[in-house]
Parts: structure tokens; sequence; C-alpha cells
């Protein structure tokens, strides 16, 4: 994942390196033009064929404009819960010794095995109102499963890995010797990871958030299980994408998947930038 | 529109050859019709699978033999009603298509494979009944009876969403058709307000709506709800597989549900067995298969078959013909800006619930 900058700079390199080089990178980005921009494409130019103004009267359906809505506030929360809570986890994994830490460290990646949907029953399972604990939240008015709380949850589950990941590597290989003066200088433990430590790791929990945003943009398979599916309330792009699609309209449906990944390429072309001015002082361009 | 039906029939045909390759769904692929066999190709929704594969195949075959002489073998294929019906219309070759709405085969004959006088038979085209009820918890503790209840702020409800099932819309149209024809026993016009009014009620006490009515029901028996919209025969055919009751309230007013069944003739014109698919079809509507349709709980065409112990009929059952017709409804309720989509622009801000 973090590791996507240095490989597009070797490519660059490649271009001084005689045929072997050529056939290689010609391989590989025809590969990618076929495997991802093509299928991207025939979805973008699909969606613009009975013309601009039908694209923009699509998009203002005040169904989809709600289900657009709640797909970016859903992600954006579960963004600003995961960035503290992965970037903790990543620092008690590096930074502390403590019993089972390869079964965590394996556990971590453990949501990108699970099928959506099974993401989906685990949580109707645990919050649902057979469960005590869900039985609980009813009682006290705190509708988790079939309600917006839920579809956080859902997402924060299936892109929990992302930041944990991103920012894990960057503490590993960071140079402890600054820390550590600062300490010797008597500056207090927040002070030296606010001042010392968060300035190095911010490009990597970047990272990790937005791929865990766009990641989010797209969940269907275990929103659509917790979500209630309730329209202008608890249905999200993916799921209006979806219901649109089996009641016959297409045109309404790609319009839909075009805001979201263009919103995705748009977070993730950001983020490349913002890497290669901030995350990596000295090399310049 | 028609772009769209190609390239999502496309996506159908995949899912259908899916299908094929399951085992237990089809005994083998290919058109081979050796010695004194026949092959019959059946496309049919998933909710009659258990009564079709179990017993009325094994019956006509045996019910062809004795007239005929001759074997059959079926080619068995089960999916959701309009995923099946694309299906059949991008090209998978059932000789007999067997579906949940009316809608479903006409997406066939628009396509040139079913012949457009395929409802000028004996009931209409239809082969199966069942009815619009109300599925409870033991004992009923909320006292459902009907519709109106479902409107109860102490009620929660369950029923697909409309979008991705076109069975939901038998759901939806019960409890719509129930407000709509609220005075017409006593003499009075449908009553459109009435029946969004009723729907609307309903539907603020929805918690959620899954995409198809299995998964409502799955849903259901997770514990989620106080009631699930669904039909008897779901109901009745759980009671049967499982041997667990299956509580449900049949509301004074509903809708008689009726799943059609055609003969493909582009498919049989192919395989040259329009007399084995014609038979095949008027075996459905003998005494003997509506009978194995009823034990596993569907409603015979002819109310005398019905089996001891059902609930009556209801006293205000009505048919999709006293709303109008298919094409009527559809217009009406679902289409943009219909009926059902108002329900969610037009409530007003949290004045909806309870009432």
């Amino acid at each position: 994942m973090a590791v996507a900058e240095p490989k597009g700079r070797s490519l660059v390199r490649g271009a001084s390196r005689p045929a072997g080089g050529l056939l290689l990178r010609s391989a590989s980005l025809s590969y990618l033009g076929v495997m991802v921009l093509l299928p991207l494409v025939a979805l973008g130019y699909e969606s613009t064929l009975p013309g601009t103004a039908a694209f923009l009267k699509a998009l203002s359906d005040p169904f989809a404009r709600h289900a657009l809505w709640l797909t970016f506030v859903t992600a954006a929360a579960m963004v600003v819960i995961n960035a503290v809570t992965g970037t903790a986890t990543a620092w008690v994994l590096v930074r502390y010794p403590f019993p089972g830490k390869g079964f965590v460290n394996a556990l971590i990646d453990l949501p990108f095995a699970v099928p959506t949907v099974v993401t989906g029953l685990m949580l109707v399972a645990l919050y649902g109102p057979t469960s005590v604990l869900g039985a609980f939240l009813d009682r006290n008015g705190w509708g988790i499963i079939y309600q917006k709380p839920g579809i956080i949850l859902a997402l924060l589950f299936v892109t929990y890995p992302f930041v944990v990941r991103s920012v894990q590597p960057v503490l590993l290989e960071m140079d402890r010797a600054e820390e550590e003066a600062a300490v010797t200088l008597g500056a207090s433990p927040f002070t030296v990871f606010r001042r010392i430590t968060l300035p190095t790791l911010w490009p990597a929990i970047l990272t990790g958030t937005a791929l865990s945003f766009s990641r989010a943009l797209g969940e269907f398979g275990s929103v659509v299980m917790v979500a209630g599916n309730r329209p202008l309330e608890t249905k999200t792009g993916p799921m209006y994408i979806f219901g649109e699609i089996e009641s016959g309209n297409r045109h309404g449906a790609m319009v839909v998947s075009v805001v979201l990944l263009a919103c995705s390429l748009g977070v993730l072309v950001v983020l490349n930038r913002l890497q290669r001015r901030g995350g990596e002082p000295g090399h310049g361009r | 529109m028609t772009r769209g039906g190609r390239s999502w029939g496309g996506a159908g045909l995949l899912a259908a050859l899916v299908l094929y390759a399951l085992p237990g769904c089809a005994p083998g692929f290919g058109a081979g019709t050796a010695g004194s066999t026949d092959t019959l190709t059946i496309g049919a929704y998933s909710v009659v699978r258990e009564a079709f594969h179990e017993a009325i195949l094994p019956a006509f075959a045996k019910h062809w033999k004795a007239t005929t002489g001759r074997s059959v073998r079926f080619e068995e294929s089960y999916a959701a009603s309009g995923a099946q019906s694309r299906a059949i219309a991008s090209g998978f070759d059932a000789d007999v298509a067997v579906l949940s709405l009316e809608g479903d085969v006409s997406r066939l004959v628009k396509a040139g494979l079913v012949k457009k006088s395929w409802k000028d038979g004996p009931h209409k085209g239809m082969i199966t009944r069942s009815l619009v009820v109300v599925g409870v918890r033991e004992g009923n503790p909320k006292h459902v009876r009907g519709w109106d209840d479902l409107a109860r702020p102490d009620v929660s409800v369950l029923y697909p969403d409309p979008k991705t099932s076109g069975g939901a819309r038998w759901n939806i149209n019960a409890i719509y058709g129930a407000g709509l024809l609220k005075d017409k026993p006593t003499g009075g016009k449908p009553d459109k307000q009435a029946g969004r009014d009723l729907l609307a009620r309903v539907q603020t006490r929805v918690v959620n709506m899954d995409a198809s009515g299995r998964q409502s029901m799955a849903t259901f028996e997770r514990g989620t709800g106080d009631a699930v919209v669904t039909y008897e025969n779901e109901l009745l055919l759980q009671r049967k597989m499982t041997g667990k009751e299956a509580p449900y309230v049949v509301p004074p007013a509903t809708l008689l549900i009726e799943g059609p069944a055609a003969v493909v003739d582009a498919s049989v014109a192919r395989h040259g067995n329009r007399e084995l698919a014609e038979a095949f079809l008027a075996f459905l509507r003998t005494e003997e298969a509506q009978r194995i349709l009823a034990s596993y709980g569907f409603r015979p065409l002819d109310p005398k078959l019905d089996p001891p112990g059902r609930d009556p009929l209801p006293p205000r059952l009505f048919t999709m013909a006293d709303l109008g017709g298919w094409t009527k409804v559809n217009a009406e309720v679902y289409d943009p800006g219909g009926v059902w989509d108002s329900l969610f622009t037009d409530r007003p801000k949290a004045a909806g619930r309870g009432r």
C-alpha cells in the first residue's frame, strides 16, 4: 500500500534502460489499462451516452443525492475513528512487547479475508435484537443494526487493516534518536509524540485513511446486511446502485457509480500528490 | 432500455449456466435425446424448487411413461423470477418457464419467445396460487390481525424491497390494494389516496427491507421484527421442511397471488419437444399436480382441492385484476415519482411515526 510510490519511481528509472525495460513497461501498463482502466472508461462512456442533461437529472434525483450523501458521511465518520484507532494499534504493536503478538498481528488482516456478507451477519448476530447486547441497546433506544451506526460499524470492520498496515512499517523503520533526544531535553511523552512522531507518521496515516475512505465508498456486502435499506434514511450509494440496476434503471445506477468512482479516484490522486510533497522531504522532484 | 436488457441478459445467462454447474440442479447438460428418453428443460423461479424437484417432476415422468411409454429427463434451473426471466430472454433455452409474476412472462413475449396467446388457456396462464399473509411470532404476542395493526407504533415490520425483488410487489400491492379497495364492499370506488395512506403508515414501521423474500424471512427468523409480510406458501413450505410452526395471520382483505407458466415457443421449436412441453403445462393444472402443489403450501387453482386444516379464503380477497392489472399498478405505484417513491419524498419529518 505505502510502497506504491517507490514502485512508480522505479518505472521512471527504467526509462533509461534498453529493450527489456520497454517490454516490461508496455506489458504492465497495458495490463493495467485492460484490467482497470478499460472497464472504468466503458462505465464512464456509457453513463454519459444519454447526454449531460440526463446525467445531471439522474444525479439530482433526491434518492440518489441522499444515498451519495449518506455514503460520504458514514465513510467520513469511519475515517476519523480509523485514523485514531489504527494509529494506536500500530503504535502498540511496534512499541510494546506483549504475549500473543504474532497472533494479533495475523488477526489484523482478517477483515480482508472475511466475505463482506459474513461481516454483516456477524454484526447482526452481535448487535441484533436476539443478542444480549442488542436487546440492551434496544431497550435504551440506541439502535445500531438497521440504523446509521450499523453502517459505520460495518465500514470500520472491513477497512480496519488499512491504517494499521500503513502506519506500522513507518513506525518500525523510524529512527528513534530524535525521540530520545527530545526526552533527554525534558519533553513530555505527549509532546514527543505530537512534535516528533506524528509529523513522521502523517503521510502514512493519510495513506491509510484515504485507502479506507475509497474502499468504504464502494462497500456493499456488509452494509446491505445491517443498514435496513430504507430510502432517504439508511440506503447508501452502493445499495441505491443495486436497487436501480435490479429495477431496470441502469443509467441512474451508472451515474451514481461514476460519482463514487470519481471521488475515490480524486482522493487517491490527491493523496499521491501530498505524499510526494510532504512524505519525502529531501527527495524533491 | 433495450441496450440494458441485452447486457443484463448476459449476466442472467451466466447465472443460469452457473446454476447448471451445481450438482443436483441439473442431471446433465446438453440437449442429447438418447433412445426413448425425452428431455425437458425447465426454467423456474426458486420458490417452486422443492415442489418441482421432489414431487411434480417425478409425478409427471410417471404420467408421461404411462401415456407415451417414453422416459423423460429433466434439466432444471431455479433462480429468482426476474433473473430467470432475463436469462431465458437472453438465450437460456428453457422449454417451460415457471415464474412468479405475469410481467416476467411478458418480458418473454416481448422478446418473441413466448406466444402472445399464452394467457388464453385455462386460468389465464396461471398454475399456482397463494395469499399474501403476515408471519408473526409464536402466539402472536402483538395481536396482529390485519394491515392496520402493522402501522401501530409498537409493531416492527419486515418486507423485501420492491426495487430488487419483483415478488415483493405482491406484498406491497396487497397492502396498497387493501386500502385502495376498502370501500368496495359497500359499493365505493377505488380510493388511491386511502391505498397510499395505508402503505405509508405501514412503511414507517418497516425496519429492514431485504433484497428478496427469502432473505426477509431469514432476517425474521434471526429475531428481527414482530411481523413479516410474505407469501402463505413460503411459511407453509418452511413448516413442511423444518417441522417447526410458522405462525401467520391472513388479513381479512388480502391479495391472491397467481403464478404463471408458459411454453417457450422458441426453445421447443429448436428442441422439437413441443408435445412434451405442452403436456407438462397441462399436467401442472391436473388435480394430481394441484394436490402436490397444495401439499407444498400453494393454494390449488380449484378451491375444492384445498387440503383440510387450511385457513378459509379471507372474506375480502382481491386479485391483481381488481386493482386494474399489473400494467396499471406498475405505472401507478412503482414508476419513478409513483406511489412508492412518494412514501419517502412526501413524508412529513418525524410526523410519519405512529400517528
